[in-house]
């Protein structure tokens, strides 16, 4: 069952399409790679699957339900989301961040402890957030994404700023995700060596097109001499910068 | 709602927005009600204030409205939470939610300011009976040019991430509020402008005060707020509030 469809999405800002009749299918349980080059549309359309961005053209179905005015609120409650930086108030600790998101969609207290855990901040739970390092904000953003345990996950270069041991440490923690809780989780980055080892799906978009949709297993089949980085510069043309 | 206006309670913890709205309140209760109490004072007392409380008000209240709004969307935008919060609750609610607590902080310090002028004027004995209907109707006067501003200033502080845009916008609406009052022959900027809306819905004209004489012939008239200027505030207020709304459930964050 495919969790996350969109049907010819596209999103022009003045005459320029960012993203263009965009087909994507996401499947329950996996872990979808988002990849593309920077400005290849990726942050617009996972803007736009969070009602952050009004689509120009085009449906979007997620949990089978069309996502519309009436619909958003139920959908979204299933969802967590970090996309681009961290959002976190920097003059409240983590806790108090946590805990603003756990009255706004009225969860147990028990989740805040649950996710600070999950995210390896609890002892740094009563630091105003204007002390945290960047690695600490990106796991505050993961643990205020999954503070509701949502069905859907998405996340928009979770990685960024992370040092080698944080990627590490971030990977292993989105891969347990679906096991763990039954979560679907779609993944956009740009460090394609990474994504070769935490996605199961991935969907590459250039200039604002899907160029390969379909198991990332399916696509080291088909071009077997060839790693990930090689065959994102061939689908992507190879001019577009990383 | 109540959960959204708990969160906006738990969002401003050690920013002191409401602290500093009471600071601002203080500072106008000390520059108006600061001086000697002469006997003049004594026996004109209630009507002099009501005369005289629009232009402190014109300034002080459009200060309130800036700083509050300002302070509360300054917020959203330092944290870029808005990307979280939109998909958690929904547009309308959490605008509208901004409002009622931002709105209700600066009627609250209006209020304060008005009972406080009203228990100095009986603390310092002035004459006669307090005129009970004239300050319900100045208190109502008050509130109705500041809730107006307070929308547009939140509308902009909103719209426009760097907050000097809101800040300049509110103070050249004050200046303009403020010597509308001076000006007598241009009745329709009192009337038409939002921070006019101080002076176009005072209540008593002064009459008789000379140099020479002073307070000593001095008489007050009644002559109630101008409707039109009632109108024109509740049409802008409306406005600026389904504008504002529409403004931020089309934003893109």
């Amino acid at each position: 069952m495919n969790i996350v469809e969109t049907h010819g999405l596209t999103k022009r800002y003045g005459g320029a399409e960012a993203v263009s009749g965009l087909n994507m299918e996401v499947s329950e349980g996996r872990i979808y790679g988002f990849l593309g080059p920077n400005g290849a549309g990726k942050s617009t359309t996972l803007k736009m699957l969070l009602t952050l961005v009004r689509p120009t053209a085009g449906e979007i179905d997620i949990f089978g339900k069309r996502l519309g005015p009436r619909t958003r609120t139920e959908i979204l409650r299933d969802t967590g989301s970090l996309i681009e930086s961290p959002s976190c108030y920097g003059h409240l600790t983590g806790r108090e961040n946590l805990e603003i998101l756990r009255t706004m969609l009225d969860l147990p207290k028990s989740n805040i402890d649950e996710v600070l855990k999950t995210v390896r901040l609890d002892k740094q739970q009563k630091k105003k957030v204007s002390a945290y390092s960047l690695g600490m904000k990106q796991r505050l953003g993961l643990a205020e994404a999954l503070i509701s345990f949502p069905k859907l996950l998405i996340l928009d270069e979770p990685t960024n700023g992370l040092d080698p041991a944080g990627i590490q440490e971030m990977r292993e923690l989105i891969r347990s995700l679906p096991g763990r809780y039954g979560m679907t989780v779609i993944v956009s980055s740009h460090i394609l060596s990474e994504m070769d080892r935490l996605a199961d799906d991935v969907g590459i978009i250039a200039g604002g097109r899907m160029v390969y949709q379909g198991p990332l297993d399916r696509l080291h089949r088909a071009e077997k001499d060839k790693d990930l980085e090689e065959i994102f510069l061939e689908l992507t043309g190879g001019e577009a910068s990383l | 709602m109540i959960r959204l206006l708990k969160c906006e309670f738990l969002k401003t913890r050690r920013r002191y927005i409401f602290l500093s709205l009471l600071a601002v309140t203080a500072i106008g209760l000390f520059w108006t009600l600061n001086g000697r109490v002469s006997e003049d004072m004594r026996r004109l007392g209630w009507m002099i204030y009501l005369y005289q409380l629009p232009v402190t008000n014109s300034i002080v209240m459009p200060l309130l409205a800036m700083i509050a709004a300002s302070r509360q969307w300054d917020l959203e935008h330092r944290s870029g939470m808005l990307r979280r919060l939109i998909p958690a609750s929904g547009r309308g609610k959490l605008y509208d939610v901004k409002l009622l607590t931002g709105l209700g902080a600066v009627l609250v310090c209006c209020l304060i300011n008005w009972a406080v002028i009203v228990i100095y004027g009986h603390a310092k004995g002035f004459y006669g009976p307090f005129p009970l209907r004239l300050y319900m109707l100045h208190l109502l006067s008050t509130l109705l040019p500041t809730a107006a501003v307070y929308l547009l200033q939140s509308l902009l502080s909103m719209a426009f991430k760097n907050q000097a845009a809101a800040f300049a916008v509110g103070i050249a609406g004050t200046f303009a509020g403020m010597f509308s009052m001076f000006l007598p022959q241009l009745p329709w900027l009192r009337r038409f402008l939002i921070w006019g809306g101080y002076g176009a819905l005072n209540l008593v004209g002064m009459y008789g005060y000379t140099k020479e004489t002073r307070w000593r012939d001095v008489w007050f008239e009644v002559s109630g707020p101008d409707p039109y200027a009632v109108i024109f505030l509740l049409c802008a207020g409306l406005t600026i509030y389904f504008f504002g709304k529409r403004l931020f459930c089309l934003k893109e964050v």
